[in-house]
């Protein structure tokens, strides 16, 4: 029957995140990328990056998202990386900040068979957009974002939407109608990273979440078949937690700017678990084999509740990242589930109704900033 | 019948497995077809019309037109409905 045949894969290696370096020249302050960017500063050559691409082929792997940081700051690298990539029938995406992105680059990249671009903003109107980004880059990204979408290769603008721009997220829309881009994701910000270290300045309140819920929603029917909008919700306001990377270790993996594997973008803030390197061994082997994609794999690893809930093979116990860092423990249920015994820790980031004035907890953003260690 | 040239949109590419299936890769995402699916979806060019693209399967098939045409309409407007197909024609999908 035709009208089953659309269906999500499963269970099965899909999906590289390839962060090609950390340096960005932006400062989000809900950036995800870990606090000690500095030690990030040796990285990857661009042939241990191509013998990644190989072994990721080879174990059935179909999407590769080039990212970062900003892995437009490695320009022949990713070129010569999507042309690889491609020769190996890998879906190609690029995940930039667009500041980068000249007609010549484009060309180079699209003559590579890149397949998709991602570009962020901070928000739709320049004063607020470049308050978020902490340096003037909207306009420029506008221009960016024309250019591309008249390019022969499909384009999705992203924002994350947060305390300061959330309200405005008609505008984003409208935004990215006027660019004319075919998808928009929209995604609240989740507290990772940088984020984490700005969670109290950037969380917004359940009663901005619900408002931009009811616009989102209404834009989205209005648009069906013209902008698809992808709306990542907010699972802190949430009565059950996201299913984070779809499961521990099932179907997605990151390989970082200095070559170490996880299985989630944000999984080196887990500081109890030891992560191999593409240095050190195969994909393939730390895949299927290394302690810390095991570590969580599947149910068998759950405490209660969740190890006896209904929705374990939903959500999978949500995320080991938000676990770790809002309790100290990765192997505990996500305070984000209402069944979670350490609930409380959800609670104390949540605001309810509306933003106090002047919230006791907020001390203004802390940029992200890439401190230059010298390199041992 | 419909004289609709349906295209995969930008960033949408098909990639035919081992077996008689295939997946469209899309942004973000990768979609298994089962091999009658697979079949339209291989036929999507920009250049054959929909009415080409049913007779030709219903040929292949020995499905008759009818239920070949709905299911060639029914998957054309899901993948419409997900941005993944663009429609050359002027004339709108049914
Ligand atoms: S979130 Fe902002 S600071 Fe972080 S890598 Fe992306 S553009 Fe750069
Ligand atoms: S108890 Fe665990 S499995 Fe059940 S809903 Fe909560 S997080 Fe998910």
């Amino acid at each position: 029957m035709i009208v089953d045949a659309i269906k999500a894969v499963e269970c099965r290696p899909l999906s590289l995140l390839a962060e090609l370096t950390y340096r960005c020249n932006l400062q989000c302050p809900y950036c995800y990328n870990p606090l000690d960017l500095g030690s990030y500063a040796r990285e990857l050559d661009v042939e241990t990056w191509a013998r990644v691409l190989d072994e990721a082929a080879a174990m059935g792997i179909v999407h590769v998202h080039f990212s970062g940081g900003e892995p437009t700051l490695r320009p022949r690298e990713l070129c010569a990386l999507v042309s690889h990539a491609r020769s190996k029938e890998l879906y190609t995406n690029l995940i930039t900040q667009g500041t980068f992105l000249t007609d010549a680059l484009l060309d180079e990249l699209l003559s590579a068979g890149l397949d998709h671009v991602q570009i962020s903003v901070q928000a739709a109107h320049a004063a607020l957009a470049d308050y978020i980004a902490g340096t003037r880059v909207h306009e420029k990204k506008a221009e960016v974002l024309r250019r591309v979408a008249s390019r022969d290769v499909a384009l999705t603008l992203n924002c994350v939407l947060h305390r300061h721009n959330i309200d405005e997220v008609a505008d984003i829309i409208a935004f990215a109608e006027t660019i004319g881009v075919k998808r928009l994701e929209l995604a609240n910000t989740q507290f990772y990273g940088w984020a984490f270290k700005n969670r109290f300045a950037i969380v917004p309140s359940r009663a901005q979440v619900e408002r931009a819920r009811t616009t989102i929603d209404l834009a989205r029917e209005r648009l069906r078949g013209r902008m698809e909008i992808t709306h990542v919700l907010a699972d802190y306001y949430e009565l059950f937690p996201k299913p984070c990377m779809n499961g521990w270790a099932r179907q997605f993996l990151t390989v970082a700017p200095d070559g170490r594997v996880f299985p989630c973008p944000a999984a080196a803030a887990i500081t109890s678990l030891h992560f191999d390197a593409v240095t050190d061994a195969s994909l393939e082997w730390i895949w299927s084999h290394s302690e810390a994609f095991n570590a969580y794999r599947g149910t068998s690893w759950m405490p209660e509740p969740c190890r006896s809930c209904a929705r374990r093979e939903v959500d999978w116990g949500g995320c080991r990242c938000q676990a770790f860092l809002l309790t100290g423990d990765a192997a505990v249920t996500d305070p984000a589930c209402s069944l979670s015994p350490r609930r409380d820790a959800i609670e104390a980031l949540r605001v309810e109704d509306e933003h106090p004035a002047v919230d006791p907890r907020e001390n203004g953003f802390v940029p992200r900033r890439f401190q230059r260690q010298p390199v041992p | 019948m419909n004289s609709a040239t349906p295209a995969l949109a930008r960033g949408c590419r098909f990639r035919r497995s081992a077996n008689s299936a295939g997946t469209l890769l899309v942004p973000e995402g990768v979609v298994e077809l089962n091999s009658s699916a697979s079949a339209i979806v291989e036929l999507i060019d920009g250049k054959r019309t929909v009415e080409e693209i049913t007779l030709e399967l219903s040929e292949r098939t020995a499905l008759d037109l009818q239920s070949m045409s709905s299911d060639v309409q029914t998957l054309l407007q899901r993948l419409a409905a997900k941005c993944w197909l663009v429609v050359g024609d002027k004339a709108a999908l049914p």
